[in-house]
């Protein structure tokens, strides 16, 4: 990518900030994040969930869906923290501000989509996540959250281009960020990478948002890198796509991403691939519900 | 396999809530898909509940813990889960059974394979439907041929092999004639275009669709004619491997497998898996379907 693109990319992030209404909580809660579990402290996060209302009830919503583990939504943040731990109660109050950072409106991408395809990878990854036994699930979940936030930026900074991407895409059934190369010249891990940077994400989450597409440039978390690039092509072959027909073949098993994770977790030999492809067709239907939960986005039956 | 099609008896509605399964039907499930292959999701559990309610009757089971015993205990194990993949899998036999995987039969495979082949100058497709049962599977797949004839496969000779172990099926399979539940998921354009109406309730697919499929009786265990089957460009055994046991099915697998072309596919039914059976098929993901695939030389994977 050249000099200047990435300078008209860094310039236009800088304007996304004043657009969508990004919740108080956001950026203490991305810094929370960063830390490590044992020196967040457990009265911090009740408290930065309990100061949005609408977000804590939010996220005792959440905290119910079956995807979460909990069979009836908690009566207190404290309760779910009890009942769901603490990193996990982390990313569902990340899931909802990110609802609320990006408010449903007219985009290139359908919104509703975008937050399906999102979510989707999010579960998919900690599911493959909770199959290797050293994996960190929460950061595989929130990893799967963000891997696509550059898709946000395009639509707020790049409207008109992106739209022109998207409808490349569809028309011609090919991967978006093959689609955005050809007509934009830079993809969403690019202008993701710019956001995420800007927000002071994790370097490994800035990783994977940067090179889920090619995970042999990471310099760095490649393994988790890997995990987000299987689990979104999973999500992309069983309903969890962008909503147009991707006319092309995947083998998970031959892409180098495999192997790079195998690497460093030999019990990836173990897992029964169409046992995982069957069982993750179970849990499209509460994402689908979860969306219209967190993002206030009606139920449309999307066809990838 | 014959299993002559008929409508479940009761279908309740499809998004029955998981926390009303009692959780034996979940050991079920996994007791059916270490058998057999065949995986029925959370969201589908109420079909395997079905089927299992069905057997009960029958079985006298009271309830769902006793039926548990009757599938794992000797001597009716064997005969019962036979009985049980009979009900679970009984819905499947309907042409247009898996639209995604006609997708990606006419959207990612054919283009491909054609690609293939006209380097090497032939102009042949040659398809097998292993345990065709009563047809419904190879017409379909002689539809969609057809369809193509025009296009992709302009100057191709389609040739579909359609076999059966039972020669009742195969006699049902070449006659042709479905009812208004085998043509549940078939378009009122594919009805006016490849089938004659019989009578008020019966449709007949037509001649120039029956011309491209060979019916013939096989028996897949049977290892002399089984290498009399090369040169395959795809294979579909659907709902047939599972109520082998693992050797055999591993034998025939083996044979499906020198049985294809390189760059060939073989597709399994939709919820069925291979398992880890074969090691030389690569597994691959389509959009919302899973096929085998033997890679092309040119692929550098084999």
């Amino acid at each position: 990518m050249t000099t200047s693109v990435n300078r008209t990319i860094r310039e236009r992030v800088q304007r996304i900030e004043t657009m969508p209404a990004i919740p108080a909580v956001f950026l203490p809660l991305l810094r929370l994040l960063n830390n490590s579990v044992d020196e967040v402290k457990l009265d911090e996060v009740v408290r930065l969930i309990s100061y949005d209302g609408a977000i804590a009830a939010q996220c005792l919503r959440v905290a119910g869906s079956p995807l979460f583990g909990m069979a009836q939504p908690p009566k207190s943040i404290k309760g779910a923290v009890i009942s769901l731990g603490l990193r996990r109660v982390e990313t569902i109050l990340l899931t909802c501000c990110l609802g609320q950072a990006f408010p449903a409106k007219k985009w290139a991408l359908d919104p509703a989509v975008f937050w399906r395809h999102s979510l989707g990878c999010a579960m998919v990854c900690r599911k493959f996540s909770e199959k290797l036994a050293a994996a960190d699930h929460e950061k595989a979940y929130m990893a799967g959250l963000l891997h696509d936030i550059g898709f946000m930026v395009n639509c707020l900074a790049f409207p008109k281009e992106f739209a022109m991407a998207m409808e490349r895409a569809c028309q011609e059934e090919v991967p978006l960020h093959e689609a955005e190369h050809s007509t934009m010249g830079f993809t969403h891990c690019e202008t993701g990478r710019v956001l995420a940077e800007k927000w002071k994400l994790a370097d490994d989450i800035i990783a994977v948002i940067a090179h889920h597409h090619g995970v042999g440039q990471s310099q760095k978390s490649q393994p988790l890198v890997a995990l987000v690039h299987l689990s979104d092509l999973l999500c992309r072959t069983r309903g969890l796509g962008y909503g147009y027909y991707e006319r092309r073949m995947v083998d998970l098993i031959a892409d180098p991403a495999w192997a790079i994770l195998l690497q460093e977790h030999r019990d990836l030999e173990g897992v029964d691939l169409v046992r995982f492809t069957f069982e993750l067709d179970e849990a499209v239907g509460e994402i689908h519900a979860l969306v219209s939960t967190v993002f206030g986005l009606a139920p449309a039956t999307a066809r990838t | 396999m014959t299993i002559v099609p008929q409508p479940p008896v009761a279908q309740p509605a499809p998004n029955k809530s998981a926390e009303t399964v009692d959780p034996v039907y979940r050991q079920i499930r996994d007791l059916v898909y270490k058998v057999s292959g065949i995986y029925k999701a959370e969201e589908k559990l109420y079909l395997l509940a079905d089927g299992c309610a069905r057997r009960m009757k029958q079985t006298d089971a009271r309830t769902p813990r006793e039926y548990w015993d009757r599938l794992t205990a000797a001597p009716s194990r064997d005969a019962e889960l036979r009985e049980l993949l009979n009900e679970i899998t009984i819905g499947e036999t309907c042409l247009f059974r898996s639209q995604p995987q006609l997708d990606a039969l006419r959207k990612v495979i054919l283009p491909e394979i054609v690609t293939e082949k006209v380097k090497q100058v032939t102009k042949r497709l040659r398809i097998w439907s292993a345990g065709c049962s009563t047809g419904e599977e190879s017409y379909t797949l002689a539809m969609n041929m057809l369809e193509e004839s025009e296009r992709l496969l302009k100057g191709w000779t389609v040739e579909i092999l359609a076999t059966d172990l039972n020669d009742r099926s195969v006699e049902t399979a070449k006659a042709g004639i479905y009812g208004d539940y085998a043509l549940r998921n078939t378009s009122d354009l594919y009805k006016r275009k490849y089938f004659s109406t019989v009578d008020e309730k019966r449709l007949q697919v037509r001649p120039e669709v029956k011309k491209l499929i060979a019916f013939s009786r096989l028996n897949l265990q049977d290892d002399s004619k089984m290498l009399f089957m090369k040169g395959m460009d795809l294979i579909f055994c659907c709902n047939v491997l599972i109520y082998f046991d693992g050797a055999s099915k591993s034998k025939v697998i083996n044979h499906f497998f020198s049985d294809l072309n390189f760059g060939g596919y073989f597709f399994l039914g939709t919820s069925e898996s291979l398992m880890k059976l074969n090691d030389q098929f690569h597994l691959v993901h389509f959009p919302g379907t899973i096929a085998y695939w033997k890679p092309s030389l040119s692929s550098g994977k084999l």
